[in-house]
């Protein structure tokens, strides 16, 4: 839920990126955080386990400065991907203004990628959202792995609803930027 | 219910609210005062020491507040309305306003929790009060911002932040 503040002329938006487990969604934000200009970013928060797993979420503010006499921030978060967090990703969730949705597309995740994506439409109804104009972007991401499903087959039986997704390689910045553009843009037309 | 798109807080609104938080920052003699969305957006601060963390506090509060709901459900508890985490020098007491905003209070050893209970429940009705009004005049409010002119400059500084 954006927060428009008139009084002190800020304007503060949530974005999740949500997928299974090392999907690269901590990868994205790690990207983001290197390479955006310093003074539009926050200091990067992550919620880790000892072997850096995110055990509740990673969190990065981002601030566009002021536009038309407002201030404007993205807060990035991402939710545990592995799947006895489900509760916790949940948590992570409310008050979401975009989803990236993360998909890992190498075959062998296929399944627990459609299960993701289930998962992640429960939730929304469960909170009351309507999936059909919430801000959603997919993220095909991992294209440099040798045994990745084409993307016309991801599109096919991961991408339902037709939203706008773009192929990715997060660790080495491929796509990262070009999905953070996309549900920012698509955020603000929502509000 | 479903949740709002968004919560648009005027001048007056944050005025009011600004001075609820004061009040109750004297009458507890508490260090620092924050109402976030629970989401974890910061609605108003009060207290010098979180001003400069309230960001990054938001976001962990409301994350320590989301995750208790949920383990109230595992264990068939309606809710958890209520939080105290107990330090050695700091305290935090996490109370929810109706359904959409948290109340935080930070104090030391000088205030009694008692004393932090009772004032946070009297404060949480009126800023109930509060948010019932900002929830009403949130569409009328919103037109005035969020123009056209301004969607296409927001989308203009986008394109020129978030690039490689």
């Amino acid at each position: 839920m954006a927060l428009i503040n008139i009084a002190s002329h800020e304007i503060h938006c949530k974005i999740v990126y949500y997928g299974i487990g090392y999907c690269g969604k901590t990868t994205n934000l790690q990207y983001v955080h290197k390479s955006i200009t310093p003074n539009a970013r926050g200091d990067m928060l992550s919620i880790a386990t000892e072997t850096e797993r995110t055990l509740f979420f990673d969190f990065l503010p981002l601030d566009l400065g002021t536009v038309h006499g407002f201030r404007t921030r993205f807060h990035l978060y991402t939710v545990p991907g592995q799947i006895l967090y489900e509760r916790t990703r949940l948590a992570v969730l409310n008050g979401a203004d975009g989803i990236v949705f993360v998909v890992d597309s190498q075959a062998e995740k296929f399944e627990e990628n459609v299960q993701s994506i289930a998962e992640l439409d429960m939730h929304m109804r469960r909170i009351g959202k309507d999936m059909s104009t919430f801000p959603v972007i997919l993220q095909w991401n991992k294209r440099d792995m040798p045994n990745v499903l084409p993307v016309a087959v991801l599109e096919r039986y991961l991408n339902r609803r037709r939203v706008p997704s773009f192929e990715a390689v997060a660790s080495a910045g491929k796509g990262v930027f070009a999905t953070l553009r996309a549900i920012s843009k698509s955020v603000i037309a929502q509000l | 219910m479903e949740q709002l798109t968004n919560l648009v807080i005027s001048d007056r609104d944050l005025t009011t609210i600004s001075s609820v938080l004061m009040r109750l920052m004297n009458d507890t003699n508490a260090t620092s005062i924050m109402l976030i969305d629970k989401s974890g957006q910061v609605v108003a601060v009060q207290g010098s020491n979180t001003r400069r963390n309230a960001t990054t506090l938001g976001a962990l509060l409301a994350g320590v507040f989301s995750s208790s709901r949920e383990v109230a459900k595992l264990l068939d508890e309606k809710d958890f309305r209520n939080i105290f985490q107990q330090g050695l020098q700091q305290n935090i007491y996490t109370s929810m306003v109706e359904e959409q905003w948290l109340l935080v209070i930070i104090f030391d050893r000088s205030t009694h929790i008692g004393l932090v209970k009772v004032l946070s429940k009297k404060a949480s009705d009126e800023l109930g009060r509060i948010l019932e009004r900002v929830r009403n005049d949130t569409t009328r409010a919103k037109s005035s911002v969020l123009n056209l002119q301004f969607r296409s400059s927001v989308e203009d500084t986008i394109d020129l932040l978030f690039r490689d």
